[in-house]
């Protein structure tokens, strides 16, 4: 069974309409990227599968179960975490803080300590700054810590908006092999990102969307044709 | 149409036409009914500029003003100080410590109006120099302090009023004509700013406080022209209540006045001239009729028993429930439009 | 001694008035003229059970007023929520307004009076100086009162979500913070620390009608402005400082002291001028609202 199975995934603001029938599925453990041009709707579509935007129609399930149309705080709880667009970390508090507000949508609260000191293995700035203001962190650095503050909720299904924003590229591959070791610890990861090469190559499929809808699937060795890509990305008549 | 541009953006004849001909009809109407009523209009025409004058303000930047009783004081007070009878403050209790120059000083009526607006629009200029300075949120609760301060001074000073007390013997509008015609005009000012440049760009400010800057919109001078002319408008508006009630009195311009007028305006509408006037006129008429069953009479045949109280009560859920149902007023925040008899399905704008 | 005694004891109720209004503009950008009706309400509530302990009458005033709180926020605030400061700042208004108009049918427009703990009246010597004993108590009982809601916005979880709450609504929701139930903990707080001034206010005037709340409650939401709109911390700090020029002045006008209030708008005047953003603010921030 899919962990995460999107059918027919309508949704907008308000009377504008962003996206049109999105439909695919996540397996255990698989990674997935998402790419596609400005306005084709990726931000919105992560944010109707966390609950932050209202589905207007069609079918969100996570293990089988339906969470379509439900609050993004009880979302959270039954395991699908968001790390939203420019990571938006609470720059007042500390780094401390934020991952213990990570864990106000954790299940399991008993082995909260045991999490906490797993993403501080993973991201081993976290321990260092413990004490830090949040926002005296680097750009990377306030990256790792959305990323971290997303895992202590022991997530199944990980989604990442666009998590190479505003970093440097030493910076970036340094975020993907960290998103690496978790999908090798068995969470599932949804990347969203504009630049579409670095993320094809790491996910296991990449889809693209134009305009509202899936106008491609790509795997690491299909996404090399860069014709097909680009025909794919801006359209048959670019 | 663009849903977002609710404001006029040029000269649309029934738009202006139809709240004047609206308000002349009304209050020409009603008031021919009865004295009472005639009196009700007259207070009701006050309260019109009143609430026009924070339509041009709030209405337009989006900034709320809790402070315009203060200009409605002081336009009230130099106009009923330069009209009252000399005789009277020379000689009344509640006068004894006047400032001498006070008790001659003398003005026509209609240029003390104007005086009240001068006083209304000055006093606007000097705090609206700072005000306009604070976010949105906090300005709006700055003009509390601005009525507060208003109301504490002139409720203690009796050098330059007669303090807590009344200031009598304010001559009074021989009907409703004088109070209409001013409102008259109120009307036409307002309309006019509300399709300028300046108004515009306000309202871009109110869209999008970040974008309007970049726009080269100042936004904080366009506030402070249109918090000025507010000014000056609720300086008239005071000036008129002085002459329609023939007395000054510090508490007429404070919290309940304050209460009915934003009330009145977010009734109606706050976005638009029509929905000012619409505003005033329905909170009127429904708080006339819930005085008469206060009073025990009945209305239309109809009666009902209200206890003393409930009439600020109903307003006061009235004004709650509007809000919850639809925010944007009764209007919705459009002007008056002739509806159009001859196409079926017109497109809900 | 005793006028900064005086001073401090005021600064100290106009904080927790701040404080209360404070807590739920942070969590819901709401500015709650309401809040005077909870310190009215708990008033009232006090005077009408004066025959019961006073922990008793306390304890009845503090749950009234958290559950006329809660109960505002169910059926009015949560169905505006999204609609804007400004329109939550009317209907804020009428609310109150409309509340002032029920207690006046309720309670009738005369004021209801009782003398609420009588053994806070009169004066001691402490340290060789003549202090009046509600100045003393109140001091303590709003020191006390601060540093617990400090430790609680400071060390708890449940203040961790208020303050990540007031920072970015959005993203809290994200993380797992549940909204609804924040929000009306922050309603209750808020209702409980108005019981507090309630009392302390009915101490000192026994006279308690409709509007008994309002004056209060319109300088601490001035206090807030100067203090800076954003921080519990500068909420309680424009608060207080609010309570402790206006006590020096009563005590120091003399005989000009009706005109306390218009010095003390001239004072946050120029303290505007000087810090737009409020005094705990990095100089001129505009919020973005």
């Amino acid at each position: 069974m899919a962990i995460l199975d999107v059918r027919d995934l309508k949704s907008g603001y308000g009377k504008v309409d962003v996206l049109f029938g999105i439909s695919f599925t996540l397996e255990a453990g698989e990674s997935l990227g998402i790419v596609g041009p400005n306005g084709a709707g990726k931000s919105t579509l992560l944010k109707t599968i966390a609950g932050e935007i209202t589905t207007k129609s069609g079918e969100v399930n996570l293990q089988g179960a339906s969470i379509t149309g439900n609050k993004p705080e009880d979302i959270v709880r039954l395991g699908l975490s968001l790390v939203p667009e420019g990571r938006q970390i609470f720059s007042g508090l500390t780094v401390t803080e934020n991952l213990m507000l990570g864990l106000t949508g954790r299940r399991d609260k008993s082995s909260a300590k045991a999490a906490v000191e797993q993403v501080k293995s993973l991201f081993p700035v976290l321990n260092t700054h413990a004490d830090y203001q949040a926002g005296m962190l680097s750009g990377g650095q306030q990256q790792q810590l959305a990323i971290a503050r997303a895992l202590v909720a022991d997530p199944k299904v990980l989604l990442l908006d666009e998590p190479s924003l505003g970093l440097a590229p030493t910076v970036i591959a340094d975020v993907f092999s960290k998103l690496r070791e978790i999908t090798a610890s068995g969470t599932s990861v949804v990347i969203v990102e504009q630049r579409a090469h670095l993320v094809t190559a790491f996910a296991n499929k990449t889809l693209i969307l134009r305009a509202g809808k899936i106008q491609a699937s790509l795997t690491p060795e299909s996404a090399k044709d860069e014709e097909g890509l680009r025909r794919a990305y801006f359209g048959a008549n670019s | 149409m663009n849903q977002k541009l609710l404001g006029l953006t040029r000269f649309k004849s029934e738009e202006l036409l139809g709240p004047l001909a609206t308000v002349i009809l009304l209050s020409i109407g009603v008031g021919a009914i009865s004295a009472s009523l005639q009196l009700a209009v007259q207070f009701a025409l006050c309260n019109m500029v009143m609430v026009l004058a924070l339509q041009i303000f709030v209405g337009n930047s989006g900034v709320l003003s809790f402070g315009h009783g203060a200009f409605a004081m002081a336009g009230a007070w130099i106009s009923g100080m330069s009209t009252a009878s000399e005789r009277v403050k020379g000689n009344a209790l509640a006068l004894q410590d006047l400032w001498e120059p006070l008790v001659g000083f003398k003005l026509n009526l209609y240029v003390s109006i104007i005086a009240g607006a001068l006083v209304g629009a000055l006093i606007a200029a000097i705090t609206g120099a700072f005000l306009m300075r604070l976010n949105g949120l906090a300005a709006g609760i700055a003009t509390f302090a601005l009525l507060g301060f208003s109301y504490n001074f002139f409720f203690n000073n009796i050098t330059f009023g007669p303090g807590s007390q009344a200031l009598p013997a304010v001559p009074k509008f021989s009907g409703i004509y004088e109070p209409l015609a001013l409102a008259l005009l109120v009307i036409v000012i307002v309309y006019f700013f509300n399709i300028s440049p300046t108004a515009r760009s306000l309202r871009s400010s109110r869209e999008d406080l970040l974008a309007a800057p970049a726009l080269g919109v100042s936004i904080q001078r366009v506030r402070w022209i249109a918090f000025t002319i507010s000014g000056a408008l609720a300086g008239i508006s005071g000036a008129m209540y002085v002459h329609v009630a023939g007395t000054w009195q510090v508490q007429d311009y404070y919290l309940v006045f304050t209460f009915i007028t934003l009330a009145m305006l977010v009734i109606g509408g706050s976005a638009s001239l029509w929905g000012a006037v619409v505003g005033t006129l329905v909170v009127t008429a429904v708080g006339q009729i819930l005085l008469l069953w206060e009073q025990g009479k009945s209305v239309l045949g109809i009666q009902f028993d209200l206890p003393n109280g409930a009439r600020s009560l109903i307003i006061a859920g009235s004004l709650v429930g509007i809000l919850l149902w639809r925010f944007a007023g009764l209007t919705g925040g459009r002007e008056f439009k002739i509806p159009k008899l001859t196409s079926s399905k017109s497109s809900r704008g | 001694m005793q006028p900064f005694l005086d001073a401090i004891s005021l600064g100290g109720t106009y904080a927790l008035a701040a404080l209360g209004l404070g807590l739920v503009f942070g969590v819901m950008r709401l500015v709650n003229f309401a809040h005077a009706e909870l310190i009215t309400i708990s008033a009232y509530v006090i005077v009408v059970t004066n025959d019961l302990p006073l922990i008793v009458s306390f304890g009845i005033a503090a749950l009234t007023a958290a559950l006329l709180a809660i109960l505002t926020e169910l059926t009015i605030y949560r169905r505006l929520r999204g609609t804007g400061p400004a329109i939550m700042l009317i209907a804020s208004f009428g609310l109150s307004v409309g509340l002032q108009k029920s207690f006046e049918l309720i309670f009738g427009a005369l004021p209801r009076s009782a003398a609420v703990a009588p053994w806070m009246t009169g004066s001691s010597e402490i340290a060789g100086l003549n202090i009046t004993v509600s100045s003393i108590v109140t001091v303590g009982l709003t020191v006390a009162i601060l540093l617990a809601m400090g430790f609680l916005v400071e060390q708890t979880n449940l203040g961790l979500q208020l303050r990540a709450a007031a920072t970015d609504f959005k993203t809290s929701r994200l993380l797992g913070v549940r909204s609804n139930r924040l929000i009306g903990s922050a309603f209750a707080i808020s209702g409980i620390l108005a019981a507090f001034v309630g009392f302390i206010l009915v101490v000192e005037n026994p006279q308690v009608d409709p509007m008994f709340g309002l004056n209060i409650t319109i300088l601490a939401l001035v206090g807030i402005v100067i203090g800076g709109i954003s921080s519990l911390r500068g909420a309680a700090l424009g608060g207080f400082i609010v309570g402790f020029i206006l006590s020096i002045l009563n005590t120091f006008l003399g005989n000009a002291r009706v005109y306390a209030y218009s010095y003390l708008f001239l004072a946050v005047v120029i303290i505007l001028l000087v810090r737009p953003g409020g005094l705990l603010s990095k100089g001129n921030e505009m919020e973005r609202v």
